[in-house]
C-alpha cells in the first residue's frame, strides 16, 4: 500500500484537516508507545486527500456498491478496509454483488474475503482485454510494417531513380550554366557592339538627313554632320592606338567620309540655291541656316569657294542691275529721281554715282559680315581698318571687290564722259578732287588692290589729266596773247585778272579738298603742279610782253607794270598757305624786278636832285688828278649841284615819287622809294667825304658843303628822309648783290624790306 | 509725347529684323552729329571727336514695340566743303536726323537751308527729326526750347533736345523717326517694297507674314502677302525632290 505508507509523512503538510485532527494528536502523543495506538494513529493519520488514493477508493467503491442508508457507518468504521479493497477491486465490475447485498456490511465482508481473488479475476480480465486489444494492435502494426517496408522499397527505388536523374541532370545543368554564361557574354558583346555602333555609325535617320534631298538643311542635318565629324575624330583616336588601323576603323572612316562628303555636297547645293535666290533679292538678310552652312563649309575650302563664287556672281549681277536702275529709273514713282537726270550737273552726277557705290559697299559689307557670322566691330566705314588679317577678312575683301567690280565699267564710262566734256577747268578740278576723295575712301574701305580702287585711280588720273590739260591750254593761250599796246594803264590787264581768278578758284577747291591730316609736303605736292602750270608762263609772258611793249611805247612804264602784275599774282597766292614755295619763287623774280626799278629810280632821283653829274664824276674818278679838277666836280659846279639838291629836298618827291605811285602795292612804292632815298643819302655822304678829302683839293670844303642844306651833315639828311641811318653804300650794295645771288635769301630780305 | 517713352528698352542688338531703314544725320559742323551717333551705336560719349570727313557709316538694330528695325546710319560731315559729297547721300533716305547745337545760334539759324536741302534731295516722304544737341550745357544756351519747338512745328518736323555727353534722349530721335516711318507705311504713303524708299522688309517680317501671324499694319499685310508667297516658293525650292538640292 504505497498510499498508506506515504501518508504518515504527510500530516504536517495537510493544512486542511489540521483543526479536526489536532485532538487525536494530543491523544496519540500521550499513548505513543502503544503499538495499537501507533497503528491506529497511523491509520487515522492516513491522508486520503491524495488524488491517487481517492481514485483507488472510488474504484473500490464502484466494485463493491453500498446501499445509501448505511454509508455513514461504513465511512467511520471501515475506513481502513475500504482502502485495501478499493485499490484492487476498482477495475472489477460487480453490480450483481452490490445489488445482492441485503445485509449491511455483507459486501464488505465478502470483499475482505475475496478481495484478492476478485482482484486477480479483475486483473486477468483486464489483462485479457489488454492482450486482445494489443493483439489487434500487433496485427495492425504488422500490417503497417509491411506497408512501411513496401514504402521503403519504393522510396529506395525512387531515390535510386532520383540519383540517376540527378546524375543525368547535372550534365544538363552544367550545359545550361555554360550556355547562360555564353548568353551573358553574347549580350555583353551585343550591348558593346550596339554602343559601338551607336557611337561609330550613323543612324538611318542621320544618314538620311545627310544624304537625302528630301530632308531640308536644318537642325537635324547639322546634328548629323556634327556626329559624323565626331565619329571620325573618335575613330582616328582609336586607330592611333597600338593596334594600328583596324578593318572596322577603316570601314567606319570610309563610310563616314562618304557620308560627310555627301553632307558637304548637300550644304553646297543648299548654299548655291540660297545664294542664287538671296542674291536676287535687294534686301540683304541672312538666315541662321546659311550662316551655319558657311561655317561648316569652311572645312571644305574648295566647296566654299564654289559657293562663294555663285554668291559673288549673283551679287555682281544684282548690284549691276540695281546700279543701272538707280541711274536710269530712280526710286518708286520717280523718287529719288534717277541719277542720270542730273547728268547736266557734273559734280552732282559723279557724286551721286560714287555715293551710291559707297552705300552699296556698306550694305554689302554688312551682308558679308552676317554671312561669315562676324560681329560688326562698330567701325565707321571710311575710317581706317585695323582689323587683324583673318581668313574671313580676306574672303570678304575679295567678295566685295568682285561684287562692286562689275560696277566699274558703267561707272568709268559715265565719269569719263562727264570729265571729258567739261569746259570749265574749275569743274574739272572739282570732279578730280571728288574722285580723289572717293578713291581714298574706297581704298580704306575695300583695299588698294580692289578693282574699284584701281578703276577709281584710273578715272581720277584721267580727271586730273583733263584738268591739267585744260589749265595748260589756258596758260599757253595766255602766254601767246599780246598786250594792247595802246593801253596806257599800268594795272594788270584783264587776261591776267581772269587767269588769276581761275587760279584762285582752283586753289579754293584744293583747299577745301584737304582732309586736314596731310603733312606740309603732301599739301604742297598736291598743288605745285597747278601753280607751275598757271604761274610760270604768265610771269614769263608778262615780262617779255611788257619789255616788248616798253620798247615800242617808251613812255609806258614797263617796270612798274611788271611789278604790278607780279605783286597781284603774289597777292593771289598769299591768301593760301600751301603756296609758300611758289610765293618764294615769285618773290625772287619780284625782288629782281624791284631791284631794277630801284636802280632806275635812284638814278632818276639823283638826276632830279641834281647830284647826278657829281656822282658820276666821283664814281668814275680815278688816277692822281684831284676831284676838284674834274669838270663836273669843280667847286662851282658842285655849288650848283648842291643848290639844286637843297631845292629838291624841299620838293614833294622826297615823300613820294609820282612814278612809283603807279605801283598798286603801296608797300612796294615805299620800299623802293626808301631804298632809293637811302642810296641818295649814301651818295651824299660819299660826296661829303670826297669833298672833305684833302687829296681832292677843295678849298673851304666845309663852307662849300655847309652853304646849302643839309649842310654836309649826313645824319640830318637821314632825318629829312625819315629813315634810319644806314651803312655805307658799298656795303649795302654788296648786301644787295648777295641777296640777288641767293634766291631763298632774296625773298626774305625782300619781305623785310616791304615790312619796313 | 514724353521722350521717356523711347528711352525704355530700346537697346537690343539682334540679328534679324522686320524693317531696314536708311537715315542720314545732318546739320552744321560741330553740332555733335557724330557724337550723337556714336552714343547711339556705342552707348558711350565720343571724346576728342574730329570733324567728320565726307560720310561715315554705322548701323544698329533697335526694337520698337514688337518690331525690330535695322537702322543704316549715314553720318555726314557738316563742313561746307563736304557739301558736294554729302548731298549725294540724301538720296533714298527714309529718315533724317537734323542736328543743331543749342549753345550755337548760328547752327539753328541755318536749319532752314539744311531742311530745304534734305527735302529736295531725299525722298518726298522723308521723316525729319530736329535734335537740339548739347542739352547738358544749359548755361551756354543760345536757342530756347520754345523757339526751336515753334520752328519745328512750322516746318512740320519732330523735335526734341538731347545730350550726346550724358546720353539723354540719344535714342529717342532715331526711334521717333522709325515710328513715324512705320506709321507712314501703315497709312500706305510709304511702300517698303519699292527700291529707293529707304525702307525695306527684313527677313523677320517676311517670315512672320509667311507664318501668317498678325502684323499690326493693315496695308502691310496686303502688300506683303505677295512677298510672303514668294518666300514660300523659295522654301519649296529646297524642300522635297526639287532640282536644287
Amino acid at each position: 500500500m504505497a498510499s498508506a505508507t506515504s501518508s504518515p509523512r504527510r500530516p504536517s503538510a495537510s493544512a486542511q484537516s489540521e483543526s479536526s485532527q489536532s485532538d487525536r494528536r494530543t491523544v496519540s502523543a500521550t499513548q505513543s508507545r502503544n503499538p495499537v495506538s501507533q497503528r491506529l494513529s497511523k491509520v487515522l493519520g492516513t491522508n486520503f486527500d491524495n488524488e491517487d488514493t481517492r481514485q483507488a477508493l472510488r474504484t473500490l467503491s464502484d466494485l463493491y456498491a453500498i446501499p445509501r442508508g448505511k454509508e455513514v457507518h461504513i465511512v467511520v468504521d471501515d475506513g481502513d478496509d475500504e482502502l485495501g479493497q478499493e485499490s484492487f477491486e476498482t477495475p472489477l465490475p460487480a453490480p450483481t454483488i452490490v445489488l445482492v447485498e441485503s445485509v449491511p456490511g455483507e459486501s464488505a465482508a465478502r470483499a475482505r474475503k475475496n478481495l484478492r481473488r476478485d482482484m486477480e479475476t479483475q486483473l486477468a480480465e483486464g489483462s485479457r482485454k489488454f492482450l486482445q486489444a494489443l493483439g489487434e494492435v500487433d496485427a495492425k502494426l504488422c500490417e503497417l510494417q509491411i506497408n512501411v517496408a513496401a514504402m521503403r522499397s519504393s522510396c529506395d527505388e525512387a531515390e535510386t531513380q532520383l540519383a540517376l536523374t540527378n546524375e543525368s541532370s547535372k550534365l544538363l545543368l552544367e550545359r545550361a550554366g555554360s550556355l547562360r554564361d555564353e548568353r551573358q557574354e553574347v549580350e555583353d558583346k551585343k550591348s558593346i557592339i550596339s554602343l559601338f555602333l551607336a557611337r561609330f555609325t550613323l543612324s538611318e535617320a542621320e544618314i538620311d538627313a545627310l544624304t537625302s534631298r528630301e530632308v531640308p538643311i536644318g537642325q537635324r542635318f547639322f546634328q548629323a554632320m556634327d556626329k559624323t565629324e565626331r565619329i571620325r575624330e573618335d575613330c582616328r583616336v582609336l586607330m592611333a592606338g597600338e593596334d594600328g588601323s583596324t578593318r572596322a576603323g577603316l570601314e567606319i572612316m570610309a563610310s563616314t567620309s562618304s557620308h560627310l562628303e555627301q553632307g558637304y555636297e548637300k550644304i553646297l547645293r543648299y548654299c548655291s540655291t540660297e545664294f542664287r535666290n538671296l542674291g536676287r533679292d535687294s534686301q540683304l538678310e541672312v538666315s541662321p541656316g546659311i550662316k551655319e552652312a558657311i561655317l561648316r563649309l569652311r572645312k571644305r575650302p574648295e566647296l566654299l569657294t564654289e559657293a562663294l563664287t555663285i554668291l559673288s556672281e549673283t551679287r555682281q549681277a544684282t548690284l549691276l542691275s540695281s546700279f543701272i536702275a538707280a541711274l536710269t529709273r530712280g526710286g518708286p514713282s520717280g523718287y529719288p529721281r534717277p541719277i542720270e537726270l542730273h547728268a547736266h550737273d557734273p559734280l552732282r552726277y559723279v557724286g551721286d554715282m560714287l555715293a551710291w557705290v559707297h552705300q552699296a559697299i556698306a550694305a554689302e559689307r554688312e551682308f558679308l559680315e552676317s554671312i561669315f557670322s562676324l560681329k560688326s566691330d562698330g567701325r565707321m566705314v571710311g575710317s581706317v581698318r585695323n582689323a587683324p588679317q583673318s581668313e574671313e577678312e580676306d574672303w570678304m575683301r575679295e567678295l566685295m571687290d568682285l561684287a562692286v567690280g562689275k560696277l566699274c565699267v558703267p561707272l568709268k564710262l559715265r565719269v569719263q564722259q562727264t570729265v571729258r566734256s567739261q569746259e570749265s577747268s574749275i569743274v574739272s578740278y572739282k570732279i578730280a578732287n571728288l574722285l580723289q576723295f572717293y578713291l581714298m575712301t574706297m581704298r580704306r574701305t575695300i583695299g588698294e588692290q580692289a578693282l574699284l580702287s584701281s578703276t577709281l585711280k584710273e578715272i581720277t588720273d584721267i580727271a586730273y589729266r583733263v584738268f591739267y590739260d585744260s589749265i595748260e591750254t589756258q596758260s599757253l593761250a595766255l602766254a601767246r596773247s599780246r598786250f594792247d599796246h595802246d593801253d596806257p594803264s599800268l594795272t594788270p590787264p584783264h587776261v591776267i585778272l581772269d587767269h588769276a581768278q581761275i587760279l584762285r578758284e582752283v586753289m579754293q577747291v584744293y583747299q577745301s579738298s584737304l582732309l586736314g591730316d596731310e603733312d606740309e609736303d603732301e599739301i604742297n605736292a598736291g598743288i605745285n603742279q597747278v601753280l607751275d602750270i598757271m604761274i610760270d608762263p604768265v610771269v614769263q609772258m608778262c615780262i617779255t610782253n611788257s619789255e616788248e611793249k616798253a620798247k615800242l611805247r617808251p613812255r609806258w612804264d614797263g617796270q612798274v607794270f611788271i611789278l604790278n602784275c607780279l605783286c597781284y599774282l603774289q597777292g593771289v597766292l598769299a591768301a593760301f598757305d600751301f603756296t609758300t614755295q611758289k610765293q618764294k619763287d615769285l618773290q625772287t623774280i619780284l625782288n629782281k624786278r624791284a631791284k631794277v626799278l630801284t636802280d632806275e629810280h635812284r638814278d632818276s632821283i639823283l638826276r632830279d636832285a641834281g647830284l647826278w653829274e657829281i656822282t658820276e664824276a666821283i664814281v668814275h674818278h680815278a688816277g692822281e688828278e684831284p676831284l676838284s679838277r674834274i669838270p663836273a666836280a669843280q667847286p662851282a659846279d658842285l655849288q650848283r649841284s648842291l643848290k639844286n639838291f637843297s631845292a629838291w629836298l624841299s620838293g614833294l618827291e622826297v615823300v613820294q615819287s609820282p612814278r612809283l605811285s603807279q605801283l598798286i602795292i603801296q608797300k612796294m612804292h615805299t620800299r623802293i622809294h626808301q631804298d632809293a632815298l637811302a642810296r641818295l643819302a649814301q651818295t651824299y655822304r660819299r660826296i661829303c667825304e670826297e669833298v672833305k678829302n684833302p687829296a681832292n683839293r677843295y678849298e673851304a670844303a666845309a663852307t662849300l658843303l655847309g652853304s646849302e642844306r643839309p649842310f654836309g651833315q649826313v645824319h640830318l639828311l637821314w632825318q629829312i628822309f625819315g629813315l634810319e641811318e644806314r651803312e655805307r653804300e658799298e656795303e649795302s650794295e654788296s648786301e644787295d648783290d648777295e641777296s640777288d645771288g641767293d634766291d631763298s635769301d632774296g625773298s626774305g630780305s625782300g619781305k623785310e624790306g616791304s615790312e619796313e | 509725347m514724353p521722350s521717356n517713352y523711347y528711352d525704355s528698352d530700346a537697346t537690343e542688338l539682334v540679328e534679324t529684323y522686320d524693317f531696314l531703314m536708311k537715315y542720314i544725320v545732318i546739320g552744321e559742323a560741330g553740332t555733335g552729329k557724330s557724337c550723337l551717333l556714336h552714343h547711339f551705336t556705342h552707348n558711350s560719349f565720343k571724346d576728342h571727336s574730329q570733324h567728320t570727313i565726307g560720310v561715315e557709316f554705322s548701323s544698329r538694330t533697335v526694337r520698337l514695340g514688337e518690331k525690330r528695325i535695322k537702322l543704316q546710319l549715314w553720318d555726314t560731315a557738316g563742313q561746307e566743303r563736304f557739301r558736294s559729297v554729302t548731298r549725294s547721300y540724301y538720296r533714298g533716305a527714309a529718315g533724317a536726323i537734323l542736328v543743331y547745337d543749342i549753345t550755337n545760334r548760328e547752327s539753328f539759324i541755318n536749319l532752314s537751308r539744311w531742311l530745304a536741302d534734305a527735302r529736295t534731295l531725299a525722298s518726298p516722304n522723308l521723316v525729319v527729326v530736329l535734335v537740339g544737341n548739347k542739352s547738358d550745357r544749359e548755361d551756354d544756351r543760345e536757342v530756347e526750347w520754345a523757339e526751336a519747338s515753334r520752328w519745328a512745328a512750322e516746318n512740320d518736323v519732330h523735335f526734341l533736345e538731347a545730350s550726346s555727353l550724358t546720353g539723354e534722349n540719344v535714342e529717342a530721335p532715331f526711334l521717333m523717326a522709325a515710328r513715324a516711318i512705320l506709321l507712314a507705311i501703315e497709312s500706305g504713303t510709304l511702300d517698303p517694297e519699292k527700291a529707293g524708299s529707304g525702307v525695306s522688309y527684313g527677313d523677320r517680317a517676311l517670315r512672320r507674314v509667311n507664318s501668317s501671324s498678325r502684323l499690326s499694319f493693315g496695308s502691310l499685310s496686303g502688300s506683303a502677302r505677295r512677298k510672303g508667297g514668294a518666300v514660300k516658293l523659295k522654301v519649296k525650292n529646297w524642300i522635297p525632290g526639287s532640282k536644287c538640292c
